[in-house]
């Protein structure tokens, strides 16, 4: 059986094989280079911008009621184009970043102090983290509001149940509560678990976290429970922590220096 | 109490060359964000006139650490223009009435008074590097870009602890680090605006008065931010 592929290999002449690896080097290096970084940068920026005015990227829009892969597939490109252009950018941008660290690291390798070394890249690892993050929360995220009453069920989409009881509610002057919460029950481990809720204070189920938004008690009680599973948030969390250790590592390094080594 | 609010911009706009006069502006300033927060029991960070007030104190508290830098310690020039700055804002905040409002449950978080605090603080530090930047460009002193990216760091620092609080905020208040709002995605600008500046050190002296730009033009995106989206766009971080 015949190998075109090879064949065609085989054909290649040394000055062509030269001349592949030269395209493949300058390639590199242009991907490698902090000025494809910035203007990658200024790119994400300029259309993070238009983003910000245009329907898709402005307060209401639907963006945020879906996982943004799916808002990115049933969304027309003409709303949604900014956020295409954003994501390629911020693709190029993350390979940029890659590289650069890598031949950051190669060239200073023995030649400067390892804090002053490896502080940048953790800087770097905590913002590609946090940009995986945001692919993961993309693709994986899961969102619902639902209106329950007090003593209702909420049934998960793995088919879980979790019950909504005992929903208080202190109301201010103005006749609106100033404090509100609801407790859930929920089978953990072969016996009932039981949380309250209460802003800032979710409950985590299963990989499912129970928000509490409103309440009402008249003219019955009852509770608007938003359910969320945010793959990224791990993700971002490590992401911030490392970008927070290189940061801090950093301003340690360049304390009492102001020269840009 | 706003009698001390008066106070502290009289000093700041007209006795800010003197050292001593600009610490007592931002004494007078301090004392009365102490008695607003004593008022309404928290920190006043809420609403266009305690975040105005907050901003000039946080510019007036940053710029004071590099009015004693051996660079800028005979200069009377930075001091009057950190004065300048703070005193604008203080100014605007003057013309602007305060109100008490109730707390939301959902802001009643030590991540989210961390989360604005820290961002003001950085605010107030690319303030200072814009400030650092225009004298730069004014008599071409090499320490004062220096100096500005040493405000730039650290104000980029402050910036991304105070994003670091936000999604630990939001996560906890609404399910997500991240929302697809005007001021998000603003706030997304001004990190990556920066990132970029600090970067652009990098390219060597060849491109100092860029980096000066970069220093002025990024304290126009901090105002657009903070001031810009909440006036001209709809958004859930507005006032």
């Amino acid at each position: 059986m015949s190998r075109p592929g090879f064949a065609g290999e085989a054909c290649l002449a040394p000055t062509d094989a030269k001349g592949l690896s030269t395209m493949f080097a300058k390639l590199y290096d242009r991907l490698a280079s902090l000025t494809l970084g910035l203007w990658l940068i200024g790119g994400v920026c300029l259309f993070l911008a238009v983003g910000s005015f245009s329907g898709g990227g402005a307060e209401g829009s639907s963006i945020n009621d879906l996982p943004l892969f799916r808002w990115l597939k049933e969304t027309p490109l003409t709303v949604s184009w900014w956020l295409w252009a954003a994501i390629a950018l911020l693709a190029l941008l993350a390979l940029n970043t890659v590289l650069c660290s890598i031949e950051s690291v190669r060239m200073k390798y023995r030649r400067t102090g390892f804090l002053i070394l490896i502080a940048p890249q953790v800087m770097h690892a905590g913002f590609l983290l946090i940009v995986l993050a945001h692919l993961f929360s993309a693709w994986g995220g899961y969102k619902q509001m639902m209106p329950v009453q007090e003593g209702g069920m909420i049934t998960c989409p793995d088919g879980s149940r979790v019950q909504v009881a005992n929903v208080s509610a202190t109301m201010g002057p103005m006749g609106f509560p100033t404090d509100y919460s609801a407790e859930v029950r929920a089978m953990a481990g072969g016996r009932e678990e039981v949380r309250t809720i209460s802003p800032n204070h979710p409950y985590f189920y299963k990989g499912f976290g129970f928000y509490l938004k409103e309440v009402a008690v008249e003219p019955y009680r009852a509770a608007l429970i938003e359910i969320h599973r945010e793959p990224g948030a791990g993700c971002a969390f490590a992401g911030a922590l490392l970008f927070t250790i290189g940061n801090l590592a950093l301003l340690f390094v360049r304390r009492g220096r102001g020269d840009s080594q | 109490m706003k009698w001390l609010l008066l106070c502290s911009i009289t000093l700041y706009l007209f006795g800010a060359h003197k050292r001593a006069l600009f610490c007592a502006g931002l004494a007078a300033e301090l004392a009365y964000l102490a008695v607003r927060g004593i008022a309404l029991g928290r920190l006043p960070l809420i609403g266009p006139h305690d975040t105005l007030v907050f901003f000039s104190a946080s510019v007036a508290v940053m710029a004071i650490p590099f009015c004693f830098t051996s660079f800028l310690a005979g200069s009377r020039r930075f001091s009057w223009g950190a004065g300048l700055l703070a005193g604008l804002f203080a100014l605007l905040a003057f013309f602007i009435p305060s109100f008490a409002m109730l707390l939301p449950p959902i802001l009643r978080t030590l991540w989210f008074e961390l989360h604005v605090a820290l961002a003001f603080f950085a605010y107030a530090l690319f303030g200072i590097g814009a400030l650092l930047g225009a004298m730069f460009l004014a008599g071409r002193e090499r320490p004062l870009l220096d100096l500005q990216y040493r405000a730039c760091l650290v104000g980029y620092s402050f910036f991304s602890a105070s994003m670091v609080a936000g999604g630990i905020w939001g996560y906890y208040a609404w399910g997500t680090y991240w929302l697809w709002t005007p001021k998000e995605l603003w706030t997304s600008i001004l990190w990556l605006f920066y990132a970029l500046y600090l970067h652009l050190r990098l390219k060597g002296a060849r491109w100092d008065g860029v980096v000066a730009w970069g220093g002025i033009v990024g304290f126009a995106v901090t105002l657009f931010t903070y001031l810009g989206v909440s006036m001209l766009m709809k958004s859930s971080h507005s006032f």
